[in-house]
């Protein structure tokens, strides 16, 4: 902006005139300069700067700045007798005097800024908000004096009603009591006569006992109240329930209407351009400092706190377990001593680029901050008081306040080690280079797509049993449980509770023990062995095949995944309306015609999403692998020494990465698979309501 | 009374439904068959389960050849000789903390994603589900390191604990989408209203949102409950000492290491782990199903 704007805007956006007489001289000029034609434009524009150099001298500045001096020591002043008044108040209560301390101070500077309204904004706040506090606070504290007053009456009631004898009027309540409970006890005796009669259901019962009940314990509780004593009691709970919540509630009333105030008046100050926003750069909470938004300023100087004393060292290498900050990511020990570690190293250098990130976006967000309040200061919009900022950050930040938990723990549990693999993988950590490793750019990756060194051709093989295993597995038990799905819900099959119990066993049963119990039986002289054994007439040995085991593996899964889809394809067809079947019907559509055009399609339609991550469950299943034959049977002619013929990439990975140590190698696998599992999820994802609102 | 009896003498056809045709009753007969026999494919490997674990008569692996003996030996066997019991303890614990954790970070994040429209909001989930279909063990490397290291500045920060993070921030994404689709049901009317009488969005949260989500933050909490019990994977690697082991670790040493072997044992525990969990399962499959399908079905 080049010249002062000619008009105020306040928060609501209405518009006043300017009451700074010289700031307004000088919009006023620079509005002529924007129409004046060529010729006259060097004239206004050495007018314009002598103005601006003189601005100081102008005689309202100096009627301001003396306006200024002197509400300075009033202010002063004001505070000093504030705190005298509070401590010289003849109540006990501190609230009170401190409203009333509030109150004496509110009628002075209203006496005081009511002379200055016309010379500028702030003086007219001022005095306006002075008057609303004498409109507000007499209020207040009228109301905690009635409060307190009747809860005193109240209390004088009840000690009085205690002396009282009341042996007659207990008695009166102890006959009731009985009485009642007598209707009671006959109520029930009569409602379960009906129930033996047939006339009521054991739910209806059940739910008139209860509502008998609800009504005995209120009757009770009511007459309860009729001693004197206890009703007085509830009273003076209630009173002291208000003068805890309700006063303070009435203050926030004031401090809303005193914002209200704030919106819409003006604000001036002599700046085109935003300036003290550039404080921030040098520490973040200065700016804030600068616009006299003190507890603003604090909680960016907390900030400030953080980057200087936690993540500027950790990044330096200061205050690290081993490493040395970002620069540990580049030497990642080399030349270091023994105990070094490179991982530690890489580690601590992601956490520290991790901590940067968080600092520099506390820097953004306080420049950015005391950069837009500024901006709108010129404008003529009061910067938010604590108060305003507070609600502010009640409202518009809840969601990140509440969210900030979940970040820490993702960082550090997700991104961190996500980013570690990743660079792990560019690396040469093997079993060679434990403790000190380096940078070896694409090398893992040309090993593995070449089929050359450790990998060796097995990757390729792990690979196309890893996607059959995916497809033959989970397609299996889709099917299966679709299948059990539409029989149990035929029409005419009885008993369907028992069978839904019984095919949601092997979903129930945890996964693992069912492996290891298949595992068990399948092994040589185990009971399955035996007994295919017998049937094939010679000795079947699953766990020394690769193709059996393959078999066993596939089968064992659909016979574990097929309890989930069965359950998940139950509750879809319940839901699909039996008009559709009907009509249907009366079209003259077989069985066959009618789940082939309305179950399947209206059951894809529902699932799909559910499937995808059925699919990429498979494909990282350790567990079965590692659980039933530890990816064996071994062949180690086509699959070399560190991995069998059963395993999947997954248990092929972890054989890499923890059994032998090949660390960067699985790391390499790892984020080829996870590039296209996340590419597999996103598709599933994507159309998934969820994100489309 | 008289009614009943006749209507048992005549053969009148009283059944809303068409009567069934010849190719119908052998659909129906086939039905039953295919069944029954799935029934018995499931039930047979359980019940194995159960006979063997109160076998007496087997070695160290499990057997049916001899004659049967029933005894609580194995049972015996698994509580005095094994650290079955710090293996529940240990699994228990851990599986309560990330219960606690899960519902705690999740039942904000689920409340704020449903209810406030911030920027960064939808990629910020869509970005972590992504991440998070990267399985878990890819950081493994880190996440032994990265205990080396909080460890040494947090001396109380076990293996167990670092296990405990890693379940309930694993779970975050999806149990946020979860409960975010079941707050989205609930209607904005009543925080408005709420809002109005004067509740701060804490309280509404407090008083409005969580009784009326409590159904699926149970189920939520139930889920990152079982989800321990069920892992192989993660304790087997962070874990090393058998006692600190969980269940599922545990019970693997008693089949696949020699010197600890006893399969019986291990169909003992096996049972006892189980049927907690299945009258788990059976008496609240609805809520499970509509819970896991909550996520992307109705969306």
């Amino acid at each position: 902006m080049r010249y002062y704007p000619a008009q105020l805007t306040d928060d609501i956006g209405n518009l006043h005139p300017r009451k700074h007489q010289a700031l307004a001289e000088l919009a006023e000029l620079g509005a002529q300069l924007e129409t004046a034609s060529p010729e006259q434009k060097p004239t206004l524009k050495a007018r314009l700067a002598t103005q601006e150099r003189g601005l100081a001298q102008h005689p309202y500045t100096q009627k301001l700045e003396a306006f200024k001096r002197k509400a300075k020591t009033f202010e002063t002043e004001l505070k000093r007798k504030q705190a005298q008044w509070r401590q010289q108040s003849t109540h006990q209560d501190k609230r009170l005097a401190k409203l009333e301390a509030e109150l004496k101070a509110a009628e002075q500077s209203a006496a005081f800024y009511e002379a200055y309204q016309e010379l500028s904004y702030d003086a007219e706040l001022a005095y306006l908000i002075s008057q609303r506090k004498q409109v507000h606070l007499p209020a207040i504290i009228q109301q905690q004096l009635d409060l307190e007053k009747l809860l005193a009456e109240k209390e004088a009631l009840k000690a009085q009603a205690e002396q009282q004898d009341k042996t007659k009027l207990q008695a009166e309540i102890a006959v009731y009591k009985k009485q009642r409970q007598e209707t009671y006890q006959a109520k029930l005796s009569e409602l379960k006569a009906k129930k033996r009669e047939g006339q009521i259901s054991s739910k209806a019962l059940a739910a008139e006992c209860k509502m008998a009940k609800l009504a005995l314990k209120e009757d009770l509780a009511l007459k309860e109240l009729q001693d004197p004593v206890k009703g007085l009691e509830e009273q003076i709970r209630a009173i002291k329930h208000h003068l805890k919540r309700g006063i303070p509630e009435k203050y926030r009333v004031m401090e809303a209407d005193i914002s209200d105030l704030r919106r819409r008046t003006p604000v001036e100050v002599t700046r085109k351009s935003p300036r003290n926003f550039l404080w921030n750069f040098i520490l973040p909470g200065l700016a804030q400092l600068a616009n006299k938004q003190y507890i603003k300023a604090l909680c960016f100087f907390l900030g400030s706190l953080f980057i200087a004393f936690a993540a500027i060292p950790y990044a330096l290498g200061y205050g690290n377990y081993q490493g040395q900050g970002v620069a540990g990511l580049l030497s990642l020990a080399q030349g270091g001593r023994r105990v070094d570690r490179s991982i530690i190293f890489m580690i601590e250098g992601i956490i520290a680029i991790f901590l940067l990130i968080l600092a520099l976006a506390i820097y953004y967000f306080a420049i950015r901050d005391a950069y837009r309040v500024e901006k709108k200061q010129i404008q003529g919009i009061r910067p938010h008081n604590w108060f305003e900022s507070k609600e502010l950050l009640e409202s518009r930040g809840f969601p990140y306040i509440v969210s900030s938990p979940a970040l820490l723990v993702i960082i550090f549990i997700v991104l961190v080690p996500v980013v570690t693999t990743i660079l792990l993988s560019f690396t040469n950590m093997d079993p060679k280079n434990q403790s000190k490793f380096a940078w070896a750019g694409l090398a893992n990756y040309k090993v593995i797509a070449l089929g050359q060194g450790v990998a060796g051709q097995a990757f390729w093989h792990i690979l196309t049993w890893t996607v059959i295993w995916t497809l033959a597995a989970t397609s299996l038990a889709i099917l299966i449980g679709f299948i059990l799905a539409l029989l149990v819900n035929q029409d005419r099959i009885r008993g369907k509770k028992l069978w839904r119990t019984i095919y949601l066993l092997p979903w129930a049963v945890p996964a693992f023990i069912t492996i290891m119990f298949f595992s068990v039986m399948l092994a040589p002289n185990g009971m399955l062995t035996e007994l295919i054994s017998g049937l094939a007439g010679q000795v079947v040995n699953v766990k020394n095949d690769t193709t059996l085991t393959r078999i066993s593996l596939i089968l064992l899964q659909g016979w574990l995944g097929s309890s989930y889809i069965f359950l998940l394809c139950t509750g879809i067809l319940q839901s699909i309306p039996q008009d559709l079947y009907e009509a249907a019907e009366i079209d003259g559509a077989g069985a066959w015609k009618r789940v082939r055009h309305i179950t399947i399609p209206l059951m894809l339609y529902q699932i799909a999403p559910l499937l995808v991550t059925q699919y990429t469950f498979n494909f990282n299943n350790y567990s079965i692998i590692a659980l039933f034959n530890n990816g064996g049977p071994f062949v180690p002619s086509k699959y070399g020494n560190l991995a069998g013929s059963s395993d999947i990439l997954i248990s092929y990975i972890f054989k890499l990465t923890i059994e032998n140590q090949y660390q960067a190698l699985g790391a390499a696998i790892t984020l080829i698979i996870s590039l296209v599992l996340m590419f597999v999820s996103f598709l599933g994802f994507r159309k998934t309501k969820a994100f489309n609102d | 009374m008289f009614f009943f009896k006749r209507k048992k003498s005549s053969d009148l056809y009283l059944s809303d439904k068409p009567p069934l045709t010849g190719l119908g009753k052998i659909m129906l007969a086939l039905s039953y068959i295919v069944l029954t026999a799935w029934a018995l494919a499931i039930i047979w490997p359980l019940s194995q389960m159960v006979l063997s674990s109160f076998n007496g008569n087997q070695g160290k692996a499990i057997s049916m050849a001899g004659t049967y003996v029933f005894s609580w030996d194995n049972f015996r066997y698994l509580f005095e000789k094994t650290y079955f019991l710090s293996w529940v303890k240990n699994t228990i614990i851990i599986a309560l903390a990330s219960a606690l954790l899960t519902l705690l970070i999740v039942s904000f994040t689920g409340y704020a994603y449903s209810r406030y429209r911030f920027s960064g909001r939808k990629a910020s989930l869509m970005t972590i589900m992504l991440i998070q279909s990267i399985p878990t063990f890819a950081g493994i490397t880190a996440y032994y390191t990265m205990h080396n290291i909080f460890s040494s500045v947090l001396p109380f920060f076990s293996r167990q604990a670092l296990l405990v993070f890693i379940y309930a921030g694993g779970g975050i994404a999806a149990n946020t989408l979860i409960l975010k689709n079941y707050i989205d049901s609930v209607s904005t009317e009543l925080d408005d209203a709420a809002r109005i009488d004067g509740c701060s969005n804490m309280e509404i949260y407090r008083l409005i949102i969580m009784p009326i989500a409590r159904p699926m933050l149970a189920i939520i909490g139930l889920w990152s409950f079982i989800g321990p019990f069920m892992d192989y994977m993660l304790p087997k690697i962070l874990l090393t000492n058998p006692q600190s082991y969980t269940l599922a670790t545990g019970l693997f040493t008693l089949i696949n290491d020699v010197r600890t072997m006893n399969q019986p044992a291990f169909a003992a525990g096996g049972l006892l782990t189980a049927v907690p969990i299945i009258i788990l399962f059976i008496s609240l499959q609805g809520q499970l199903i509509s819970g896991l399908a909550q996520g992307s079905v109705k969306g």
